[in-house]
This record gives C-alpha cells, sequence and structure tokens, in this order.
C-alpha cells in the first residue's frame, strides 16, 4: 500500500521523528529500524484519518486581504515530499483564511497546505 | 465515532504504530521491547510537551506507556533537578500553610506531648512538612517528628549549597527574622575583621538548631534558583537573541548575575549549584567585550569613515587591554562589520517571519479534486492535519475557496 510521508510534518510525525533521531543517534536504535518505523506511522497516520475522523472542515478566503497563502498542490506519481511542493509551487499572496468545522472556528492570516493527490494512493 | 478527539486519535496512532512495529523489536536480533518502551514512552511524551495530547488520557488508553512514559515527562519538566529535589519541593508548598495552622491546631491535636513543646521552639516549621503530608491536623505531631525529619532530609539531598542560600527565602515567611539576626551576625563579625571563619562557626552553631529551618529555605532557593536557571535557558532562545542584538542590556544583566554570584559565594562555601550560573556569566564578559566594538558599531552605521576615528576614543575608557584589541579589530574590520550587522538583523527578522509563516499554520491533506475559474480556486481536500493556532485539527473533508 503506497502512503504519503506528508504527514510525517504533522506535530506527532515530528515528535515521532525526533524521538527517532535521539534514539538513532544515541545507538539504541538502527536508522534501518526507525525508517520502518516511520513507513509504520505513515500508514497508521493514513489509516486513522480515514477511519476514524468523520468530521469536515470548510476553508474560505475571506474578502480582507491579510497574508499569503503557500498553497501546494502536487500530483506527483511518487511519495511526495515537502522540498517538492515548495520547489513547484511558490508562495502567492493571498488573503486571510477561515477555517471552519462543526464546533469552532479558526481565523489565520497565513497558511500552508501541502497536499498530495489522493488517487495516488488507489493507484 | 463520530467525534473523536484529536488526542484520542494520536493515541491511537501511537498504539498502532508500537504494536505493529514490535516484531521488528523483538525478532530478528532486534533492540528488544525495552527500547520499544522507551520509543513509545518518548514519543508520548513529546505529545504532551506538545500539548498535542493530553497526559491523562494518554495513561489511560495506554497502559504500556506507564514504564517509560512518566519518566522522561518529568525529565521535561524539571529538566535541572533530580528526581529527588522533585520530591522535596512538594512538600515545600504545604509548608507555608502549615506555619500559619501549627499554632491554631497544635492544641487540638495533642497526640504528641513533645510535639506540643517542639512547636513552639519554632522547630515546627520544618517539622510540619513530613507530618502535614500524612495529614493536615497532625501538625502539632509533625513538630516533634519534624526534628529529626529535616536532619533525615538534608542528608537525603546531601546538597549544602541549598542549605547555605536559604536565607533569603525564609524571609517572607515566618522564620526569616531570625535568619536575619544569624546573618547580621555573621556580617558584623566578617565586618570587625574576622576572616571567613567566624561566619563559618555562625554557620555550624546555627545548623544544630536552625539549619533546620534553613534547610526548607535553601530548597526554596534551589526552586528559586532553578527556575532562574530555566528561565535564563529558556528565555535564551526567545529573549536571549534580543538582548544579545542589544549589547548593552545584556551587560547590565550580567553584571548583576556576577553580583549576586559573588554574595552567594560569600555567603556559602558551596556553590555547586550556582557554579553552572557562574559558568553562563563567565562567556558574558567575552561576550560584552566583543559587544563593545558592536556599539561602536551601531555608533558608526551612520558613517563608517567616521567609526574608526570614533571607535578609539570610547574604547580608551571603558576597559584597557580588551580595548587595544578591539580597537585594531575595529580598524582593521570596521568596513565589514557595520553592514554585517544590519544585515544580520534584517536576515534574522526575515528568517523568522517566513518560519513562522510555513510552519506556525500548516494544513497536512490529500487533495481529491482542485479546480479554479478564473481567480476562483477550488479544492477538495480529504484525510488532512491542520496545525492552525498551535491547535491540531483533524478533518475527514474540507472544502476550500480562496479568491486570487
Amino acid at each position: 500500500m503506497a502512503t504519503f510521508e506528508l504527514y510525517r510534518r504533522s506535530t506527532i510525525g515530528m515528535c515521532l521523528t525526533e524521538t527517532l533521531d535521539e534514539m538513532v543517534n544515541s545507538g539504541t536504535l538502527s536508522p534501518e529500524l526507525a525508517i520502518q518505523v516511520l513507513v509504520q506511522f505513515d500508514k497508521s497516520m493514513t489509516e486513522a484519518l480515514e477511519s476514524q475522523v468523520k468530521s469536515k472542515v470548510t476553508i474560505k478566503g475571506g474578502p480582507i486581504l491579510v497574508g499569503a497563502l503557500h498553497i501546494s498542490l502536487a500530483s506527483h506519481r511518487d511519495i511526495c515530499t515537502l522540498t517538492d511542493f515548495a520547489t513547484m509551487y511558490g508562495p502567492s499572496s493571498y488573503r486571510m483564511l477561515v477555517f471552519k468545522s462543526e464546533d469552532n472556528q479558526e481565523n489565520v492570516g497565513r497558511v500552508k497546505i501541502v497536499a498530495c493527490d489522493s488517487k495516488l494512493l488507489t493507484q | 465515532m463520530a467525534a473523536m478527539t484529536t488526542s484520542a486519535v494520536y493515541i491511537q496512532v501511537i498504539e498502532d504504530v508500537i504494536n505493529k512495529v514490535r516484531e521488528e523489536f523483538v525478532n530478528n536480533a532486534g533492540p528488544g521491547e525495552d527500547v520499544l518502551k522507551e520509543l513509545q514512552g518518548t514519543w508520548e511524551a513529546k505529545m504532551m510537551q506538545a500539548g498535542v495530547v493530553i497526559g491523562p488520557i494518554e495513561r489511560s488508553g495506554a497502559p504500556k506507556t506507564t514504564p517509560g512514559a512518566p519518566t522522561p515527562v518529568h525529565d521535561l519538566n524539571v529538566p535541572y533537578e533530580g528526581t529527588e529535589e522533585y520530591e522535596t519541593p512538594t512538600a515545600e508548598m504545604l509548608f507555608p500553610p502549615t506555619p500559619l495552622q501549627t499554632p491554631i491546631q497544635t492544641p487540638l491535636p495533642g497526640t504528641v506531648d513533645s510535639s506540643m513543646y517542639n512547636i513552639p521552639t519554632g522547630p515546627s516549621d520544618y517539622p510540619t512538612p513530613g507530618s502535614d503530608t500524612g495529614g493536615g491536623g497532625g501538625g502539632g505531631g509533625g513538630g516533634s517528628s519534624g526534628g529529626s525529619g529535616t536532619n533525615n532530609n538534608d542528608p537525603k539531598t546531601g546538597k549544602p549549597s541549598q542549605f547555605m542560600q536559604p536565607p533569603s527565602p525564609w524571609m517572607s515567611q515566618r522564620p526569616p527574622l531570625d535568619v536575619n539576626v544569624a546573618y547580621v551576625e555573621g556580617r558584623d563579625e566578617a565586618d570587625r575583621g574576622t576572616s571567613n571563619q567566624p561566619l563559618t562557626q555562625d554557620f555550624f552553631m546555627m545548623s544544630s538548631g536552625k539549619r533546620k529551618r534553613e534547610d526548607l529555605p535553601p530548597q526554596y532557593h534551589a526552586g528559586g534558583y532553578i527556575p532562574q536557571q530555566d528561565g535564563a535557558g529558556d528565555a535564551t532562545s526567545e529573549v536571549f537573541e534580543i538582548e544579545v542584538s542589544g549589547g548593552s542590556t545584556s551587560l547590565g544583566g550580567h553584571g548583576i548575575v556576577t553580583s549576586a554570584n559573588k554574595e552567594m559565594l560569600a555567603h556559602s562555601v558551596r556553590s555547586c549549584s550556582k557554579i553552572p550560573q557562574l559558568d553562563g556569566p563567565i562567556p558574558d564578559p567575552y561576550e560584552d567585550v566583543i559587544s563593545t566594538p558592536n556599539i561602536y558599531n551601531y555608533q558608526a552605521v551612520f558613517n563608517e569613515d567616521y567609526n574608526i576615528a570614533n571607535t578609539p576614543a570610547p574604547n580608551d575608557v571603558p576597559a584597557g587591554t580588551p580595548a587595544v584589541v578591539a580597537q585594531n579589530d575595529v580598524g582593521e574590520d570596521d568596513d565589514d562589520e557595520p553592514p554585517l550587522n544590519e544585515n544580520d538583523d534584517d536576515d534574522i527578522d526575515d528568517v523568522d517571519q517566513v518560519e513562522e509563516q510555513n510552519t506556525q499554520h500548516l494544513v497536512l491533506a490529500q487533495f481529491d479534486k482542485v479546480t479554479r475559474t478564473k481567480s476562483r480556486w477550488k479544492c477538495t481536500l480529504k484525510d488532512g492535519i491542520m496545525h492552525i493556532n498551535n491547535k491540531d485539527i483533524l478533518f475527514n473533508k474540507a472544502t476550500g475557496e480562496f479568491d486570487f
């Protein structure tokens, strides 16, 4: 099953990456095993998002011009990495964003969106 | 299932990963179960530190975490002090109320006659900790046991430095008066011309009766000092940068620290805990030397040509030897340094802003469809993690509309 590595950039993924780095540097863990753990994390995180998260969110660019939206949409056939997005899509000026879910609303001036083509997982 | 909190999902992901990787760890000459537990514990600890996972839920949700998780968490919260000290502060927290209560409570309990006697003597403040933890009503009894208990506590901690420093913290509480008297006496003797010997003697004398009081204060001090160190360490990342930029502020802070350290040394021979502080300030003087040229450079920034001429004059006044070196360096590097300073500041600001933009608010997701009609973009995202306003939000679907 193909997986995206992009969730490694999330809080949980960064925490895991830091932990693995520390353990590899201290010699308690082999790099190979650390990579296996990361791959497993990719799978588990993807599955959890598919099966356990039901919330819906709407994102809207408001009328007020505040910041810049860094939107990155990649249609790689390969597993995508952040650097790829960054190089493919440069920052562009954009407006205030409103993130709305069922129970709360967040207003943000600038956001970076990193998205991989969901079709890549099904192929 | 409809509403699973982000924390719950994260915990489940952690468990899932750990369980599915377990084979790799245990079999094939892997590092073993212990390393796996360490991984899980550290991971969860980092998650809790990040505020993404709620502690109690994690423990209940993942029983396996208990072995590894708790220790790292404590370390993160209180990196400086070991577990031993960690216990002491908690007892200290209880102490303050006890002294006030003890006088009233003592008559009521009266469980132990000796305790009654002990309470008035003054050690009551100390003894309370041991008894207080057991029960608030036993404050009187605590007084009696406290005398012995405090003595026992001292050897456990085994940190004399803390005892020496404590006098100031007690000042806030009742004992301060006694401590002050003892302190004044020591100073008077020192002033009279007697060398350090009198001070040491006084402390020893005090040790029998007053050390107990001082013992607790030292702990407070230790706590107080530790926060300072921690604060400094923590602040370094945020505040320090600012201070470094402004040489003057850093200088003032260093001066204060050094003076405080001197006092500490004078008061207590054991300044082990403070020695690290000394290490901190030591580099500062060097920075000062370095900073001085920077200050001059700032002045010179406007007119580089004048810098060379101006720098020597100010340098001569403040510092002798370093000034000479500084002059030479400044003379050679003036042209380079001023622009560097300006550029450095700008670069730092720019970098920070860029990083903030990129890291503070982040959406990681898969997109199903992205369409554009003229300047209006519509996108459908799914299975995403948003990190917005320091909150992690998971979503199954998200629709976005952006007008460029």
